[in-house]
């Protein structure tokens, strides 16, 4: 909020300073010669960051019932001048970016073994979030946060939490670090330090009783012995989650409101794949941390185990990923009509094991897929964003998504096989509908020889035919000024085509080139991308793409 | 020179749909008059996009603030302290003197004597001069949340209980009023050897005081006699124990869509007054909650029984079981029947448009009886309605109900569920 205000002063200011007649100056080149970025830099020390606590209630009805954060429409903030989101301390490019192996997409985000096996001691209780859980430090010092799977769907949630953080992580996302591992009642033992808040709120120490509580009600095997998800502690200073608009008043380098991060809207189409309904503040968490002598704040998507079939406290409710909390059109409609105003959801056919919930994708409509409550960066998508995660989603192989469902370790091998062929049936379905959507030109050089090269991505995937041809307008372009000059055009059937002689040589010049694909049947592929290429010794260098929005 | 922010510049362009203009009006007087801004936009071009952003970080760096709830959201943080967290201090009390009070509302004062131990004191005040006065000891969640225990004592006040005779042919027009004072000490306990069969018990000293009744309608005294109106003039005290077991494997007892209840209660009611007024009575409740269509419906039903165990017991009118309130027959006035037995049949049929609230469409039925064989499906008196409900995973705070029946039409408010 706080910020919000201050972004529109300074806008006011410049605004007042052209009217009241003090130059402006020349506007700044389109392209500076770092461009692209492929890192998001933080320059400045964020040591004096604190935890700020945000109330779980206000903020569901906060965005439930209003919209924070700016008005929709402006392209995501945060992406370099080629429309991808750099490096930051919010995302790290992995799949599609670069070539991602199974095997470290399975392994994810761990670094280590999971919890050390012998005594683990109780140190501190779960205080927030519904599912029974809490902390520990096992026999090598390590801090772990312990949660559990209910007595009705047992390696639910612990199968899911551990399958989604690879997948998360394998996007892009920071993530804990999730094992499965077993307990048993006689390893534990209570920290003399750690503290207990009962019902009176009077903090005390600890003891064993407290634990019995959240023991009783969990799942376990015949043995005793209780599966448990073990989520090694965050590195750094816990500062509590983010908010998905806005920026942390605190935070030096937080200067891109939150609902305008690419990788934050994108969450609507990773979200739906997953089905991660329970997208909220409290299942974020804001670390400090020192890289290179500086501090930061890294951000954690957290809770992702509530994902696939499960919540946290069994499988999911019929209407979620269908509707958020509160729509007062379908409440009205429900209420005259009796409950005969029927909806998807009512027919969606699960295969229901216990240990995945309700999950389908034979009903699943990624462009219907809801949130439980309207999340503002989700609410802010636009299409370039949705072909931007789609894309990521289709980069996951069959072969790696089954790779990482086994870390789930479910017993049932059907359950675990279905789990892994509805994500390839959700997968399928978002490439389906937003790599359509609008023109899917990707992957865009320009060789020495001036032979353009690119890829079409639904008809890489099989999505859509090839159209009947391409059309290139080529363009001289003056960076400082943003000025061009018409070279000349092509056109023909392939993804690779020669530039029209007459291309500028000079150091530093650039071209633009305005790409079409030709298809009566996909009108938003006749809105060009603009790529710009700078002139770098012999050679071409990508460095600017714009994708026009779809026409729909 | 002025360096834009990219954000800014396109907040500059939408702003003109902005609600809220008064910030802006704010900002650009500050701009004016502020020297810092000339002194800004003087700033030099940066060379490089880094550059760029690091000069907004750098911007922003000059006027950090640590997070701090905004107004609306500190309001929202103490009400859950108030209504929803148990710590100790003053809270606001919502609950019944006794039923047909009317509006009410009260407030009370908790200390926490242990980790799940508690003394409260509480009062309550109804539109109708009805009133509560309570103090209690509450130990809750032992044995891993099995078994909670506690204590109170009381004193009630109800100005103006409808009394109409005895069976299902009393008149409405027959309204006659009483007064009653209780005063009340108890213990009682729950225990759960598992989730869905909780055991109840409990022993209450309570002694009542029937007085003139007040209100626009005659006092009972001046048109009843004890033939009319058993133990009419009495004023017992009563050593009253009961003892409940069922199954219970409903989600919550303050909202379910699903799951039922069966459950049986024995009252002992052993009076002081040489046993003249004790009397024994067995109540059976049965709830059933039937989803259909993934939950678009709830078929529920209830039935419940009352019934006096010892045909020579005299059973004194105000404790007779009764008929006629928003949880029972709910077109009807309430207690509008009385006698010492009493059956009734609700049934629900709800629909659910959303997920914090329900509506239905429901049917209650029942009679009292003098003698338990009569209590049969002839001469029922029935009522149907209308009711929507606002709930959320475990209680329903609200529940709305329109019934019309042969007597009238009634609109019931209530905060809890039907069954």
């Amino acid at each position: 909020m706080a910020n919000t205000l201050l972004n529109k002063s300074l806008a006011a200011a410049c605004l007042l300073a052209l009217v009241s007649g003090i130059a402006p100056g020349e506007p700044g080149p389109k392209f500076y010669a770092d461009d692209p970025i492929a890192v998001e830099p933080e320059t400045q020390d964020a040591s004096n960051v604190v935890r700020q606590k945000i109330d779980l209630f206000y903020d569901l009805m906060l965005n439930q019932f209003a919209t924070p954060g700016l008005p929709p429409g402006p392209r995501a903030q945060n992406v370099n001048t080629i429309d991808e989101v750099p490096d930051s301390s919010w995302f790290t490019n992995r799949i599609l970016s670069r070539p991602v192996r199974i095997a470290e997409a399975a392994r994810g985000p761990v670094t280590g073994n999971g919890p050390a096996p012998g005594s683990w001691v109780v140190v501190a209780a779960k205080t927030e979030g519904d599912a029974p859980g809490f902390t520990v430090r096992d026999s090598a010092g390590v801090t772990w946060f312990l949660a559990f799977d209910r007595p009705s769907n047992p390696e639910g949630a612990t199968g899911a939490a551990v399958v989604a953080s690879k997948i998360f992580w394998t996007l892009g996302y920071y993530q804990a670090e999730y094992f499965i591992a077993e307990l048993r009642r006689e390893q534990l033992s209570v920290d003399p330090e750690a503290t207990f808040r009962p019902p009176s709120g009077r903090e005390r120490k600890m003891t064993l009783k407290d634990i019995e509580p959240v023991l009783s009600r969990v799942a376990h095997r015949p043995d005793g012995v209780y599966r448990v998800l073990a989520s090694r502690l965050l590195p750094g200073k816990p500062l509590g989650g983010f908010r998905y608009y806005g920026t942390r008043p605190d935070d030096p380098n937080d200067v891109i409101p939150h609902e305008h991060r690419r990788e934050l809207r994108a969450l609507k189409v990773f979200g739906a794949w997953t089905n991660l309904v329970d997208m909220k503040a409290l299942n974020t968490m804001d670390t400090l941390i020192t890289e290179n002598g500086r501090a930061r704040v890294r951000h954690y998507l957290l809770d992702v185990g509530s994902t696939f079939g499960m919540g946290a406290n069994g499988p999911r409710e019929w209407t979620e990923g269908y509707e958020h909390l509160f729509e007062q059109d379908k409440l009205l409609k429900r209420m005259a009509s009796v409950g005969f105003y029927t909806q998807p959801w009512q027919k969606a056919h699960y295969k229901e094991y216990p240990s995945v919930g309700r999950f389908e994708g034979d009903q699943f409509d990624p462009d219907a897929w809801k949130t439980r409550v309207p999340v503002s960066a989700l609410l802010r998508v636009r299409d370039d964003d949705l072909f931007w995660a789609a894309r990521r989603v289709m980069a996951f192989s069959d072969e790696m998504i089954r790779e990482i469902v086994k870390t789930g370790q479910y017993s049932d091998t059907a359950a675990a096989g279905y789990l892994a062929d509805v994500l390839i049936k959700r997968r399928n379905k978002i490439g389906q509908v937003y790599l359509t959507r609008l023109n899917p030109l990707v992957d865009f050089s320009l060789d020495s020889s001036g032979l353009l090269s690119f890829s079409n991505e639904p008809v890489k995937f099989g999505f859509a035919k090839a159209p009947a041809s391409y059309a290139v307008a080529w363009s001289s372009f003056d960076n400082k000024s943003g000025t061009t000059r018409l070279i000349g055009e092509t056109k023909g059937p392939d993804t690779r085509m020669s530039a029209p002689a007459g291309l500028p040589s000079g150091p530093d010049s650039f071209i633009l080139a305005e790409v079409r694909a030709l298809d009566p049947s996909h009108e938003s592929w006749t809105r060009p991308v603009k790529v710009y290429f700078r002139r770098l010794g012999a050679g071409w260098k990508l460095v600017g793409l714009e994708r026009a929005e779809s026409l729909h | 020179m002025c360096i834009l922010k990219n954000s800014a510049l396109r907040q500059l362009r939408l702003t003109p749909n902005s609600r809220r203009p008064a910030p802006w009006r704010t900002s650009l007087l500050w701009v004016a008059l502020s020297p810092a801004v000339l002194a800004q936009v003087a700033e030099p071009v940066p060379e490089s996009r880094t550059a760029v952003i690091a000069q907004q970080q750098q911007e922003k760096s000059r006027k950090l603030e640590p997070p701090r709830p905004d107004r609306v959201e500190a309001l929202v943080r103490r009400g859950q302290a108030m209504f929803l967290e148990f710590p100790s201090g003053f809270f606001p009390y919502f609950a019944s003197v006794y039923h047909g009070g009317g509006l009410t509302l009260g407030g009370g004062y908790r200390k926490f004597i242990g980790d799940n131990t508690s003394w409260n004191v509480q009062g309550l005040y109804s539109v109708k001069n009805y009133k509560l006065v309570e103090g209690g000891v509450q130990s809750r969640d032992h044995l891993s949340k099995r078994l909670s225990f506690g204590s109170k004592l009381g004193w009630r006040d109800a100005t103006q209980v409808g009394y109409f005779g005895l069976g299902m042919s009393s008149s409405q027009d027959a309204r006659t009023n009483f007064r009653f004072q209780q005063t009340y000490a108890d213990g009682h306990a729950t225990l759960k050897p598992v989730r869905w069969f909780p055991i109840q018990a409990s022993v209450a000293a309570e002694h009542w005081e029937v007085k003139e009744g007040k209100g626009s309608f005659p006092s009972i005294e001046t048109v009843h006699t004890p033939a009319t109106a058993p133990g009419l003039g009495a004023n017992p005290t009563y050593l009253h124990s009961q003892v409940s077991a069922g199954f219970d494997w409903r989600p919550s007892p303050g909202y379910a869509r699903r799951g039922g209840l069966y459950q049986a209660t024995f009252h002992d009611y052993h009076s002081n007054e040489g046993g003249i007024y004790s009397f024994q009575r067995l109540d059976g409740e049965i709830v059933q909650h039937v989803p259909l269509y993934r939950e678009t419906w709830v078929l529920a039903g209830r039935a419940r029984a009352m019934t006096t165990l010892n045909n020579n017991d005299l059973v004194p009118y105000f404790l007779l079981p009764a008929l006629g309130d928003g949880s029972s027959l709910r077109a009807f006035d309430t207690d509008r029947y009385r006698d010492r037995h009493s059956i009734l049949y609700t049934a629900e049929f709800r629909w659910i448009p959303g997920p914090a609230v329900d509506m239905a469409f429901f049917y209650d039925a029942g009679k009292v009886a003098s003698r338990r064989g009569d209590l049969n499906f002839k001469g029922l008196k029935s009522d149907v309605g209308v009711g929507i409900r606002f709930h959320g995973l475990i209680a329903t705070p609200l529940r709305v109900d329109f019934a019309i029946g042969n007597e009238g039409f009634k609109m019931v408010i209530a905060g809890g569920p039907i069954f």
